[in-house]
């Protein structure tokens, strides 16, 4: 997670050292700690560090790094001979190195030449099986090429060990998703929600694939994680004020008729309707006409 | 005695300055040979797999109220069923430690490497101390010390009559040996390897049994009660949108 701090460390360095001020291996370095992606910046002043031979000389050990985040972020940009050329650089340096050979299947991967790639990704696993990288690696080549069941595949037996890899779980959630397969994304969800309990972001994802799910049960819970949603962004999430309103226009529709038990809350959908009225008012006023159709569709009244 | 002995200056030129200069190239020459020899060991299977269990078994006691009692029913379930749950540890499995130490090669070996790298340098240099310096008084310190200190500064002397600030030369060697930890660091770097007391930390802590870890989870695990947070959330909610709207 970068931090509020951090980032706007980041962004002062950035303009720095982009109108010439220097400092670009402090941002370099920094890049590389808070795991940002900003390929093209890196590309850029990365390369100015290392066509200067006494600029990199004075690195010392640190040029091979150096050579290894300019090698990825050519990648990213599709600047593959400059992404050649530092892999050749570094496998000269370590021709027996793991780490390199990681770089040179990713440079097969970024080629494009799936088959290759992959080989090198599996032999590469067979010495070392706890490569986390080059386990995610596997599922961005088989996501890459469109072979989605294959990327589920891999993160399914990736998860099997590193069980405690909340990213992993949630880029298996997105996949899910993506393949309509939601009662799986809503495993991976709550996942997500066990391992951090305050992250709104996950509460609203859990309850719009249960609301997608439906289903009476599904649809009371799905409200319970929208309000969770709304408790923990304290308002201001308009998806989940949206989600609160569909969710009880749904549970109306589907209870219609059965003795209603628990009328819970009515008091909470006129709430979220009010706000959303409030909100649309402050910074879309000329949507508002739309927003009150929509509600009357729904049947709800503010 | 009242007149102090004098030291001669060849015992400072001969004895004193080559004994540090000596200690202090073993040192390094140790640090250098142990880094070759360090194999590179990979993390077994099952530990790796175990701690992530851990980890995962933990979010979920800590979490347990944020999902609904469905879900955490069939996880706690997955984790600490009798017959294949996670947590589980069937009874005579929780091998004992010093077994499992002996009967993987790999691990003996690198102990051994290890002690050997310590070992082998400081017995040849305590047999060279003891064959051409034994008997010296290679220094004095400036200050007075009780008789105590005899044995910690006039190791190898054994006369009862001398100062106790004179220091023999194997007293010397003993003092170099544990003494220059802190030069090591500061010319190796922080983490030298030449850090003995941390080796031994290590070694005491093999008598960890990680099985333990896991029963130890899954029983936090089948006795807390799930009480799901989330219906107190839309009152919550509500609280927060009122304020919002008004």
């Amino acid at each position: 997670m970068v931090t509020k701090t951090e980032e706007t460390q980041l962004n002062r360095l950035e303009s720095q050292v982009d109108n010439g001020g220097g400092g670009a291996w402090e941002y370099l370095c920094l890049v590389r700690k808070l795991k940002v992606r900003r390929s093209d910046k890196v590309l850029k002043h990365g390369l100015s560090i290392l066509n200067d031979s006494k600029k990199r000389s004075s690195l010392g050990p640190e040029e091979w790094t150096l050579y290894e985040q300019v090698a990825i972020a050519a990648m990213d940009c599709h600047s593959l001979d400059v992404a050649k050329d530092c892999v050749n650089v570094l496998q000269k340096k370590f021709p027996e190195s793991k780490r390199v050979g990681r770089l040179e299947a990713m440079l097969l991967e970024a080629k494009g030449s799936w088959g290759q790639a992959e080989k090198a990704y599996s032999s590469l696993l067979e010495d070392n099986p706890f490569d986390q990288v080059v386990h995610k690696r596997r599922v961005a080549l088989a996501k890459a090429q469109g072979n989605l069941s294959g990327a589920i595949e891999w993160l399914n037996k990736y998860l099997e060990t590193f069980m405690a890899d909340h990213d992993a779980w949630r880029e298996l959630a997105e996949i899910y998703v993506s393949l309509q397969m939601y009662k799986q994304a809503a495993f991976c969800y709550e996942e997500l929600i066990l391992s951090q309990p305050t992250v709104p972001l996950y509460h609203l994802s859990y309850a719009d694939v249960l609301y997608t799910l439906g289903g009476l049960e599904n649809l009371m819970t799905a409200k319970k994680y929208y309000s969770s949603t709304i408790e923990l962004t304290g308002g201001k999430n308009t998806r989940a004020l949206f989600g609160i309103c569909l969710c009880t226009s749904a549970i109306a529709q589907l209870s219609k008729g059965r003795n209603k038990e628990d009328k819970d809350s009515p008091d909470l959908q006129s709430l979220a309707t009010a706000a959303l009225e409030k909100e649309y008012k402050q910074r879309a006023s000329g949507k508002l006409s739309v927003l009150t159709s929509a509600f009357k569709s729904l049947k709800v009244s503010s | 005695m009242a007149e102090d002995l004098v030291l001669d200056t060849a015992i400072r030129d001969w004895v004193l300055i080559p004994l540090t200069v000596v200690m202090i190239l073993i040192g390094i020459l140790r640090y250098f040979v142990s880094k070759l020899m360090r194999s590179q060991q990979n993390p077994d299977a099952k530990v790796v797999k175990e701690g992530q269990v851990v980890v995962r078994a933990r979010n979920l006691r800590a979490g347990a109220n944020f999902i609904p009692a469905k879900s955490f029913r069939a996880r706690r379930a997955y984790f600490s069923n009798e017959e294949n749950g996670l947590l589980h540890v069937p009874k005579g499995q929780g091998q004992n430690p010093q077994a499992q130490m002996f009967s993987d090669p790999n691990m003996a070996m690198d102990m051994m490497k290890k002690n050997l790298s310590m070992i082998i340098p400081q017995t040849l240099t305590f047999a060279w101390v003891n064959f051409f310096f034994s008997g010296f008084v290679a220094a004095k310190i400036p200050f007075p010390l009780t008789q105590r200190f005899r044995s910690m500064l006039q190791n190898g002397i054994d006369l009862s009559t001398v100062d106790v600030s004179y220091v023999s030369s194997r007293s010397w060697y003993f003092l170099n040996l544990f003494g220059l930890r802190g030069l090591f660091s500061l010319i190796l770097g922080e983490e030298n390897a030449m850090d003995d007391t941390q080796r031994m930390m290590q070694m005491s802590g093999f008598g960890m049994d990680p099985t333990k870890n896991l029963s130890a989870e899954k029983d936090g695990l089948d006795i807390i009660q799930h009480e799901w947070a989330l219906p107190k959330f839309e009152q919550r909610a509500e609280a927060v949108l009122k304020k919002l709207v008004s």
